[in-house]
């Protein structure tokens, strides 16, 4: 027994995918001045070996190589994740970019002596109870690949070191993720620690059992169903956005 | 020394069925698996206030089993499962598994005696065996697991399971950088070494309390890629790849029956219909009533060959129904009584090959696990059944090679899809056949990407 499956069901990613090769439509978005051009393609094909070369030559030409953090790599960076954004690209590509990216990152705070400024800090953790943590690293690689500075406390985080490293490194945001429905609960701890001591930053919490119902019953909960979404709300409230707006904007169900 | 399968117990594809397999378990209270029909099994999670406390979870649990038990008599259901898959403290406190286990057997036990329904109780500790950083799979948090294996076998738990975590330090990087050598040796070596030695020490436990070594799955980590690949649209790990996953969990879970498990395999290993084609031990499974806990794309076809058909897990709170399991557990009754209708009217081939066929062209993940194809894997992994590395490999070549054989218009892959199938079959082209080869190459190269990687603290190579 067989059966012609076109009326039971349709392939829509087939049907909606671009004609364009992803390759393609990253080198009409790659810089047309060189070493920016080949850099970026290297940050694209996650050619860690490849940036380093680039960034030498950029940097013997006379290129500052603390300048060449925001004016090359991350744009290289956000072809990258303005293609994943438009799901042309996966997550493992935008990964091995961001491993290069920051191999390169690396090499010119090496070279410059300093280092630059990132767009804000975040710190990211796995809740309390908790081991599973593949989805915090995912948070924590698209956030460094956005340009934020990251303070990753791992995972099955304590409610206390949570709350002391907040107060520590002043963050923009906390991110917490849980699989469970026993460990998400205390993200609520946090909440409330957090309010006792007069902290309001927003806490961005997703993962397996983490859902909005559960996350909007506490003060500075923003529920992030994708772990994509952690950039973009880090960028909301670089852009000004409060408690209220993100929950607007994040809260989509 | 454990012996591996190095043949099929199917002769064909077409001989695996629902509802029956070749070596059936029969639990206490009556209920046999895999013996001519399907029950559901129930699976649920306390809400989350209910963790703070001994005494708050055993009466959450109280108070689940009491529903589920009075919604089957209450709809006339003959059988009925359950599954307790463990929150973290429940684990690391054996008294607590022992004391919820005994709780749910005792109502189990009333309404047994009462009504005569058979049923039976699956118990499934959490693998604790991980230290804040690192995996600990050997030492304390090992003895610590093996108490409460003995104390929920005491207190009256049929079926005994766990989901473990060997080889996921490895799977957690491999799989977010389509390293295809990598998901074989995370999941078909590394993962397949700590599955011998835990089911080994399973098995006594069971044999030791007259409870039955049910089974493992490949959830921490083919079912991690099949969740990060996600629905149709999503864009974090192409198909193509999360079904090479799963083709290699095949010979990790097979490892556990190796090592003494005899089924029912654990509802969320997709990987169960090419397992049962090798061991002939019943399985769980889940689909179409597991969309509380997470989407798939392949509801239906997965309970081609199930003899447990489960929702995987549900939060226990109200519905207009009545609770969440109850809910839950009379729609997978539902399912069962139509599956064993089919048996008894001489229909269930019928009915397995419409269950297959509604999802067969869904998605590469349904076409390489519907049962013809899935034996096709099975046969891959018997041949070098003997070698972990060699019969991994294989069942990623099986997988590439049913999917590069398929009708092109009735399973149209995307270009993404596609290209990320020939990578991954072109990585394992350039394979070696040298186990040891393979194994010592692999630990250098890990050892030095992956900082988390103890391969000394937990592994008995």
């Amino acid at each position: 027994m067989d059966v012609d499956p076109s009326k039971i069901l349709v392939r829509y990613n087939v049907a909606k995918e671009k004609a364009q090769t992803p390759e393609e439509m990253a080198a009409e978005m790659y810089p047309s001045a060189e070493p920016a051009k080949t850099i970026c393609a290297a940050i694209f094909d996650g050619e860690e070996d490849d940036v380093i070369e680039g960034l030498e030559k950029a940097i013997e030409g006379g290129a500052d190589p603390i300048a060449l953090i925001d004016d090359v790599l991350m744009v290289g960076m956000k072809i990258v994740t303005d293609l994943y954004d438009q799901g042309v690209i996966f997550l493992p590509n935008v990964m091995m970019s961001a491993d290069a990216m920051l191999d390169g990152i690396e090499f010119c705070k090496e070279q410059g002596g300093a280092a630059p400024k990132p767009k804000g800090k975040v710190v990211c953790h796995v809740a309390e109870g908790d081991v599973h943590d593949i989805g915090k690293s995912i948070v924590a690689a698209l956030l460094r690949a956005a340009g934020y500075e990251v303070v990753d406390l791992g995972r099955d985080v304590p409610v206390d070191e949570v709350i002391a490293a907040v107060k520590k490194e002043s963050p923009m945001m906390l991110t917490g993720t849980a699989l469970m429905t026993t460990t998400m609960y205390a993200f609520k701890e946090v909440n409330d620690r957090l309010l006792e001591s007069g902290i309001k930053i927003p806490f961005q919490c997703g993962g397996g059992a983490v859902n909005q119902d559960f996350v909007t019953q506490y003060e500075l909960g923003v529920y992030g169903e994708e772990a994509a979404d952690a950039p973009k709300m880090a960028d909301a409230i670089v852009g000004g956005k409060g408690l209220a707006q993100l929950k607007e904007q994040f809260h989509k169900h | 020394m454990v012996k591996r399968y190095t043949s099929l117990a199917y002769k064909n594809a077409d001989d695996m069925i629902f509802g029956k397999s070749v070596y059936p378990v029969k639990a206490e209270l009556g209920l046999e698996v895999g013996a001519g029909y399907v029950t559901g099994e129930v699976n649920y999670a306390p809400r989350p206030e209910a963790g703070v406390s001994k005494e708050k979870l055993v009466s959450e649990y109280r108070r689940l089993t009491t529903d589920i038990m009075a919604r089957a008599v209450q709809v006339g259901f003959p059988a009925i499962s359950l599954e307790t898959e463990h929150v973290e403290q429940m684990t690391n406190n054996p008294d607590w598994g022992g004391e919820v286990a005994h709780v749910q057997k005792t109502i189990m036990e009333e309404y047994h005696e009462e009504y005569g329904i058979k049923t039976a109780l699956r118990h499934t500790p959490g693998d604790i065996r991980e230290n804040r950083d690192l995996l600990a799979l050997i030492g304390a948090k090992y003895d610590t697991l093996m108490e409460s294996f003995e104390a929920v076998a005491d207190a009256g738990a049929d079926f005994l399971s766990i989901e473990t975590m060997g080889g996921k330090e490895i799977l957690d990087y491999a799989i977010l950088r389509n390293d295809v050598p990598g998901l074989i040796y995370a999941i078909g070596c590394l993962g397949s070494i700590d599955m011998t030695m835990i089911w080994e020490d399973i098995r006594k436990i069971a044999d030791k309390k007259g409870r039955i070594a049910a089974g493992d799955t490949d959830c921490a980590q083919a079912n991690t890629a099949m969740f990060i690949a996600g629905g149709l649209l999503d864009k974090n790990l192409a198909h193509t790849l999360a079904i090479i996953a799963r083709a290699i969990s095949a010979p990790r879970t097979l490892a556990g029956y190796e090592a003494g498990a005899q089924g029912p395999g654990k509802d969320c290993g997709y990987e169960n219909t090419i397992v049962k084609a090798i061991t002939g031990c019943p399985i769980a499974q889940e689909g179409k009533t597991s969309t509380c806990a997470h989407s798939d794309v392949m509801g239906n076809l997965v309970m081609q060959c199930c003899d447990l058909w489960s929702n995987e897990s549900v939060e226990y709170h109200g519905e207009f129904g009545g609770t969440s399991v109850q809910c839950w557990s009379e729609s997978l009754n539902y399912d069962a009584a139509m599956l064993n209708v089919a048996t008894e009217t001489g229909n269930a081939k019928m009915l397995r090959d419409i269950l297959v066929l509604s999802d067969k062209y869904r998605d590469p993940q349904g076409y390489v696990l519907a049962y013809d194809n899935a034996y096709k894997v099975a046969e891959s992994i018997a041949k070098d059944g003997d070698d972990l590395y060699l019969r991994a490999k294989n069942a990623a070549i099986a997988c590439c090679d049913i999917l590069n054989d398929a009708d092109k218009k009735k399973l149209v892959m995307s270009k993404f899809e596609t290209n990320a199938l020939n990578d991954a079959k072109a990585a394992l082209d350039a394979m070696t056949d040298e186990a040891d080869t393979f194994m010592s190459e692999s630990l250098e190269k890990y050892k030095a990407e992956v900082a988390v990687f103890r391969p000394d603290d937990n592994y008995k190579f």
